[in-house]
């Protein structure tokens, strides 16, 4: 199986090269769906892509569906209305969780204390993420059997559409962007990529690929605040937490944040995805030992230096 | 500490000259670290600074340099403070009042004419505040509603964002003096650049401006009425929006404040957020001297019975307060009155006074934290 996960892609242009090395001929069926309402601006994406692509314009189907069946389309607006809910929870839940547990860190008392109640801070923080991600299960299974997703013949027709044009690629390119639109689109659509189908994908696109997709922006204009969980990904790459504009995004001088990120996530490993970035996948999955991770101990390091320093 | 240019300048014998060069060189107000000196030129026999700010002497005299046209006066002007200010100019039995500076290109807006502005150090006027030619302008489409409850016709302006689909439910925020947050708070020009940096979510925003404005703002049961059961309901099934109190939020300055709070105390489970920016919240703690004259009588009554049985009308409360208001105080303690019933209230305080551009410059905070934008969902 062939995974390659990619950084960003605006200032350093590496998709290209990438796609020509992991399949020189055939066509390429390209998801742009992150893109939304852009989604077909993609001449130059065609150009450096060798002029091979096709895109499977997934949000685009999502329009057509939602104009042409208006049971699935009552349950999307009910779906989204729930999940905005559910999440608004979800980040009262954990701000108050994570400020606690930075709120402990903080005191000044005997040091295995401190440990064993950051311990148990972490698992709150973890036990909230674990019952956001079951609640949107339950979510997603509301739209699922009240939208009629898989009876709808609409649904279906797009499905033929977009299993056929994945099953002719050579590969399969996942474009970055609105990474809810997007992986939403690649279930609704059931883009499931056969183990031999050589896949990339950058930023979101990367995101989406993942087991789990988490939300940060340390610089936004909220502030600082928790990185999020905010959906399950398609699952070509279990157990990674991809982390696209790590360096703008997150504010990785402070090795105690770090550390709680890492161990939160654990045993997933923080990847982050920077201008530039190539991390292909092992054939088990794993990491390469360049990739850059943020290790248990709350540094920046190479899966390389953190393999080891653990030994 | 270097000596104050002023004082470099009165240092030596001075004549018209070397005035002339000083104006032309640092103009007015010079600001320095953190004091800044006010200078007119011409003859008078008083010269006056009124500024509003609480605190200072108001009015502020400036002294005359003698044997010459100059006057000056220095006040200290702590980092990322803005002041708006006027002169008044008294010659004989004559007064001149709201006098810009005319030294001073820099002026400030607003529905009672303009005032100059003294921008301290650490100030910057928000880059989101200006027009981004890389927005997508969203549109301002006129409408009217008979109201019932107003006994009038209301025209009020819809702002419907760039990306404005029909098929996608969007929140709605709903702005007193509707008229004045557009022609003096940018408010267009910040909801473009916000929703184009998906910092905010795309709101479709009701522009609405008052009638009788001292009278409908003040706790007016037609007005809630007019808002919670007309205006929201039109809304609601003339555009795709989000048909829950969290996807609607009421917002207001001064007494704009004052007719959001009173509207949502009216009808509770409307509005799951409310933006209150210097709300009028005056109050007294014993009898009833409140000093705002006969216009603040029903806001005190309602405040005073607000704070006697505080409860939640909303879930959440944005509220921010210029340090330099004499509305501070009050605004501070019905912060902790708002938490103390259980809603959840930023509040904020900066070094600006009651005016168009403190309200302006906080939009971008109010906003990003009510209505997040999809910014945290994209990565290129």
């Amino acid at each position: 199986m062939t995974t390659v996960l990619l950084g960003p892609q605006r200032f350093r242009q590496t998709a290209g090269v990438v796609a020509t090395s992991l399949a020189p001929d055939g066509p390429v069926a390209t998801v742009t769906a992150g893109w939304r309402d852009r989604e077909s601006d993609d001449a130059e994406l065609h150009e450096v892509m060798g002029a091979r692509t096709t895109n499977l314009h997934l949000f685009m189907r999502l329009g057509h569906v939602i104009r042409h069946d208006s049971t699935f389309a009552r349950a999307a607006a009910a779906f989204n209305r729930s999940v905005e809910e559910a999440n608004s929870l979800y980040r009262i839940r954990l701000q108050h969780a994570t400020d606690s547990l930075y709120a402990t860190l903080r005191q000044s008392v005997r040091e295995d204390l401190v440990d064993s109640s950051l311990r148990a801070g972490l698992q709150s923080v973890r036990d909230i993420d674990a019952w956001y991600l079951w609640l949107l299960s339950e979510l997603e299974g509301e739209l699922w059997a009240d939208g009629g997703v898989d009876s709808s013949d609409v649904v279906a027709a797009h499905r033929g559409d977009v299993d056929e044009i994945v099953g002719a690629a050579s590969l399969l390119a996942i474009a970055g962007g609105h990474v809810s639109f997007l992986v939403r689109c690649l279930r609704l659509f059931a883009v499931a990529p056969a183990p031999e189908l050589p896949v990339m994908g950058w930023s979101a696109g990367a995101m989406a690929l993942t087991d789990l997709i988490v939300l940060y922006h340390d610089n936004g204009p909220e502030g600082v605040r928790p990185a999020e969980v905010w959906d399950r990904g398609i699952g070509r790459a279990p157990g990674i937490v991809a982390m696209p504009h790590a360096r703008r995004r997150l504010q990785l001088d402070d090795p105690v944040r770090n550390q709680v990120l890492a161990h939160r996530f654990a045993p997933a490993q923080i990847l982050l995805l920077d201008d530039g970035t190539q991390v292909p996948l092992g054939a088990d999955g794993g990491l390469p030992d360049k990739a850059r991770i943020v290790t248990l101990t709350g540094k920046v390091s190479t899966v390389r230096e953190s393999t080891r320093g653990a030994a | 500490m270097r000596k104050l240019a002023i004082n470099r300048l009165l240092d030596r014998p001075l004549d018209q000259e070397r005035i002339d060069r000083f104006i032309a060189r640092y103009g007015s107000p010079i600001v320095e670290d953190t004091r800044a000196t006010f200078l007119w030129v011409g003859d008078a026999d008083e010269v006056l600074v009124r500024h509003r700010v609480q605190g200072l002497p108001d009015p502020l005299r400036m002294r005359r340099v003698p044997h010459t046209d100059l006057w000056y006066v220095s006040i200290d002007m702590p980092p990322e403070s803005r002041v708006e200010y006027q002169f008044e100019i008294v010659r004989g039995e004559v007064r001149e009042e709201f006098v810009n500076d005319p030294l001073n290109p820099r002026l400030a807006h607003g529905p009672f004419g303009t005032s100059s502005v003294c921008a301290a150090t650490g100030y910057e006027v928000p880059e989101w505040t200006l027009p981004d030619p890389e927005a997508r302008s969203g549109e301002l489409v006129e409408d009217e509603l008979q109201s019932k409850a107003l006994r009038r016709k209301v025209r009020f302006k819809v702002y419907l964002p760039a990306r404005f689909v029909p098929l996608v439910r969007h929140p709605l925020l709903i702005v007193h003096d509707g008229e004045d947050y557009l022609n003096y708070a940018s408010m267009k020009t910040v909801l473009d650049n916000l929703i184009h940096r998906g910092e905010i979510d795309d709101l479709i925003v009701a522009f609405v401006p008052p009638g009788n404005r001292l009278v409908e703002y003040a706790n007016h049961a037609p007005h809630a009425r007019f808002i919670a059961r007309e205006l929201v309901p039109y809304l609601t099934a003339k555009q795709p929006l989000l048909d829950t109190p969290s996807g609607r939020t009421l917002m207001g300055s001064s007494f704009g404040g004052i007719a959001s709070l009173t509207t949502a105390v009216r009808y509770p489970t409307v509005f799951g957020s409310l933006i209150l920016q210097s709300a009028s919240l005056v109050f007294t703690d014993i009898a009833f001297d409140h000093g705002g004259g006969a216009v603040f009588d029903p806001v005190v009554k309602f405040v005073n019975a607000y704070r006697a049985k505080p409860r939640r009308v909303t879930d959440r409360i944005y509220q921010s307060c210029g340090m330099y208001e004499p509305l501070i105080t009050p605004n501070r303690s019905m912060a902790t009155v708002f938490r103390e019933a259980d809603m959840e209230v930023l509040y904020r305080e900066h070094r600006d006074g009651h005016n168009w551009e403190n309200w302006r410059d906080r939009l971008r905070e109010a906003l990003t934290w009510l209505h997040p934008g999809d910014q945290r969902f994209v990565y290129e």
